[in-house]
């Protein structure tokens, strides 16, 4: 029996995702001007969102950020298709994200305290 | 129009950076074949100037779709004197590439102010970003 995930559950594996992708997004840049390189990402979000569309608690451990190449973007003469510009906007959405969980979490917990009233 | 199906500001600057930084490329490579009068298979023709032309993209909020290089025609090659060039017809004239330093450096300028904007717009974006976050503390 999976138990229904709590916001602080859904956060965590929103932060995981996203630090993940961080690690992928800078081993992209890193791989600039390797030849025959081609770029990875990470799938997650699509994920959630066909797990939450499925009735049922939704196993947040069974979903775990999968790193993949999506090869479709051009590739350019020594067969390396990153981007810098589109890397570094990636990057930009992927701390956007991060830094808005991590508000959330924050939140969440303060929420708490004030609850419990250590504060 | 739905306001969710406007892309995001981060993509549409980024589309915005990546045009003009190949319009940098084009420039640039104009400016070293000022001087080129031979083709990549060593043929005496000149270099012809290149350009870009940007398409937006289908959905009228998506930033710029696709960038082609077109080679420009309509300019006409130099004819200079120099005697004693390899590549000079019976009179001693060689084609010279139809490329205008004057006009390279103001494209020049042109993109990379073009890019400087589209940096500037993606600095304040990530600012009200910041903003809206502020309201989670």
């Amino acid at each position: 029996m999976v138990k229904q995930p709590n916001i602080i559950n859904y956060l965590e594996a929103g932060l995981r995702a996203a630090s993940v992708r961080r690690a992928v997004l800078a081993n992209n840049l890193a791989n600039t001007e390797t030849p025959g390189y081609r770029r990875h990402d990470v799938q997650f979000e699509q994920q959630l969102a066909q797990a939450l569309k499925s009735s049922g608690p939704v196993d947040l451990d069974a979903l775990r950020p999968h790193i993949i190449q999506p090869m479709n973007t051009p590739v350019g003469p020594n067969g390396n298709d990153v981007n810098l510009h589109t890397e570094i906007g990636e990057l930009i959405k992927n701390d956007g994200t991060y830094k808005t969980y991590l508000r959330l979490l924050a939140k969440t917990y303060r929420q708490m305290e004030i609850a419990i009233g250590t504060k | 129009m739905d306001v969710n199906s406007v892309s995001s500001p981060i993509d549409i600057a980024i589309s915005g950076m990546r045009a003009e930084w190949q319009r940098m490329s084009i420039v640039s490579n104009n400016i070293a074949n000022t001087k080129t009068t031979r083709n990549a298979s060593g043929e005496p023709k000149p270099y012809c100037r290149q350009d870009i032309v940007l398409s937006t993209s289908a959905d009228s909020l998506g930033g710029i779709s696709s960038v082609e290089v077109v080679t420009d025609t309509s300019t006409d090659f130099k004819r200079v004197y120099i005697e004693g060039h390899p590549d000079a017809d019976e009179h001693g004239f060689v084609l010279m590439p139809n490329v205008d330093l004057p006009v390279e450096m103001m494209n020049m300028i042109s993109a990379s102010r073009a890019y400087q904007a589209n940096v500037a717009v993606l600095k304040r974006y990530q600012d009200i970003v910041e903003v809206t976050l502020e309201l989670l503390k």
